[in-house]
């Protein structure tokens, strides 16, 4: 009954029946917020640092000779283990500083929004809100992952060629020299998506940046200090929750855990992984509940 | 259409909307119309869900906004001409828009060409200016061709020319069977405008009626007379249905008395009349009565200022 009057009512407009032609849709979503991300020149700026960052630091590092000084005693050459290890460390020395970066990009994908009333105009568009919210947070994982893979390998393939020179022979063939790179690219990836959390709790882009930031960069700190003065296990064991210190382990290459020593907390690259991968979900979590209650 | 029934919102303890009922008909521009503050976008907001009823519901096309299945082809909206990322270009943030709802590319062109956008369709938003930001925010409006229009102040920092374009807009859309609902504080470009008036004044509903009828609630009850005595008219006019206004030295307006009675009383009493004209009521006047206890923010006397 209800059906009919609906339809008799459409058909008197003058506009076309939505029933057919376009209508909202995930995908529709997903291409909308590609285009946003991709038509702003934050989004271009923050790229060009990550590269120059990691490729300048990755060739920085693996350049640099420490000259050898006389009356201290020659180190012994490197295991294969400790140069791939070293390998690792300068292909993926530039994105951790890359990283501030993209946490920037990512708090600034939502309260760019919020800053300039975009939101508004977001909402209108997608009222459920959630599908907008996920549609960012896909949009800028996989902007993310490929900025950091495409950085991470280039860095690589830049540098190794020049390691021998300070006695390093990377292998491209080793698995857990290239877990350890596509680790980084997962690591930086999540670290955008904490701070896009951040910003969509916080929704100013000031406060969001700075939150993002205090919890990744500035909290270690803090534990750190703590931990040093009480000399407590439990707090040590909190620091390496943390997002930076648990993520630390998807690009490191000794991958195994340590001995337990009295109950010390030691993690592998997937305890860290999961670890900073429970921070975001619980993050999201957080994000979503507000955006739907809160007035926009 | 689009219905609001027992429509409440309180920010805190402040009441912004209250308990308001009201239907907007299609195929007729509906004018919104109060003082600034009295809770004109805090309504359009509840419409489009940005803001959530702390009573109340409110439909589009008998449905909440949040259930429609294509929102910017049943419901185009304009609630800040600022709802746009200052640095993203104008035609990017239509296509983004688009893309939502898969709207095809040459609709984006044609709303451009529709809002006189052509020459600043590529530079960024955060160099508009407000009458142009305004433009882009009707064109968002307009771009899933929707049978439902909202505009807040549409012809907010609009040139002669473009209050002149929204108004022909207005009418054309609604000439379509379009349901059209747009706000504004100013009476006069109501006039000329809507078809139907709601009047909201601290929230609460102050008036609904078609534009003719508001204006016949004050048409012809003012006279305006002009005398050399002012001050002896006054006191023989005054009364307890009478209100005497000095607008000039020797002029008056008398609302209340016609003005036939006002040449006979002025002749028994020998006061020489310049003028004695009764005054069609414009829609300023009606608005201005309807408000008057309702308006919330008070110019303040300079008088008192002045001694601060």
């Amino acid at each position: 009954m209800t059906t009919t009057g609906n339809t008799a009512g459409r058909s008197t407009a003058a506009t076309p029946a939505t029933a057919h032609g376009p209508r909202l849709s995930f995908v529709g979503i997903l291409r909308s917020e590609f285009i946003k991300l991709f038509t702003l020149r934050s989004t271009f700026w923050c790229i060009v640092i990550i590269v120059l960052l990691s490729v300048g630091f990755g060739l920085l590092a693996s350049t640099i000779q420490v000259p050898h000084r006389a009356g201290i005693p020659v180190p012994p050459p490197l295991t294969s283990a400790q140069q791939q290890a070293r390998a690792v460390t300068f292909a993926t020395i530039g994105s951790q500083i890359g990283e501030l970066v993209l946490a920037v990009l990512g708090a600034l994908v939502i309260t760019g929004e919020y800053a300039t009333g975009m939101i508004r105009s977001t909402f209108a568009a997608v009222p459920r809100r959630l599908p907008a919210l996920i549609g960012k947070a896909i949009v800028l994982a996989i902007t993310a992952f490929v900025i950091g893979l495409v950085t991470i390998y280039g860095t690589a393939a830049i540098i190794f060629p020049l390691l021998p020179g300070v006695k390093v022979h990377p292998h491209w063939d080793n698995w857990t020299l290239n877990e350890s790179l596509i680790g980084g690219a997962v690591y930086l990836m999540l670290i955008a998506l904490i701070a896009f959390c951040v910003g969509a709790i916080i929704r100013n882009s000031a406060g969001g940046i700075a939150g993002a930031l205090g919890l990744v960069f500035v909290l270690p700190i803090i534990v750190n200090i703590i931990g040093g003065l009480t000399q407590a296990t439990w707090i040590g064991n909190i620091g390496s929750l943390l997002p930076t210190s648990a993520g630390g382990h998807l690009f490191s290459y000794t991958n195994s855990k340590t001995q337990v020593v009295s109950g010390v907390l030691s993690l592998d690259r997937l305890d860290g992984g999961l670890i900073l991968l429970g921070w975001f979900v619980v993050l999201f979590i957080v994000a979503a509940v507000m955006l739907k209650r809160r007035d926009t | 259409m689009i219905e609001a029934v027992g429509l409440s919102k309180h920010y805190g303890s402040k009441t912004a909307v209250d308990n308001i009922s009201f239907t907007v008909r299609p195929g007729l521009v509906t004018g919104f119309l109060g003082p600034n503050g009295a809770g004109k976008s805090t309504t359009m907001r509840l419409i489009v869900g940005l803001d959530r009823p702390s009573s109340g519901t409110v439909t589009v096309s008998g449905k909440h906004y949040a259930d429609l299945k294509a929102p910017l082809r049943e419901v185009g909206v304009l609630l800040d001409a600022k709802a746009v990322h200052t640095g993203r270009s104008a035609r990017n943030h239509l296509l983004a828009m688009a893309a939502t709802h898969s709207i095809p590319r040459k609709r984006v062109d044609e709303v451009i060409a529709l809002t006189g956008l052509e020459s600043v369709a590529n530079k960024r938003v955060g160099s508009f200016s407000l009458g142009m930001g305004q433009r882009l925010g009707i064109a968002t409006a307009l771009l899933g061709d929707p049978a439902t229009l909202i505009l807040d102040e549409p012809v907010n920092g609009l040139d002669p020319e473009g209050v002149i374009w929204v108004r022909e807009l207005a009418r054309h859309l609604a000439g379509q069977g379009r349901t059209v609902f747009l706000s504004s504080h100013l009476m006069s470009e109501m006039a000329q405008t809507a078809d139907q008036i709601i009047v909201l004044g601290r929230g609460k509903i102050i008036a609904d009626a078609p534009v003719a009828d508001i204006l016949a609630q004050v048409a012809g009850k003012a006279v305006r007379v002009r005398t050399p005595d002012v001050a002896k008219l006054t006191r023989l006019l005054a009364g307890n249905e009478v209100k005497v206004t000095q607008t000039d030295p020797d002029l008056l307006m008398v609302n209340g008395l016609a003005a036939a009675n006002i040449g006979e009383i002025a002749a028994k009493s020998q006061v020489v009349l310049h003028e004695l004209t009764p005054v069609a009521g414009s829609l300023e006047d009606a608005y201005l009565a309807l408000t008057e206890d309702e308006v919330e923010y008070h110019a303040g006397s300079l008088e008192t200022e002045a001694t601060l």
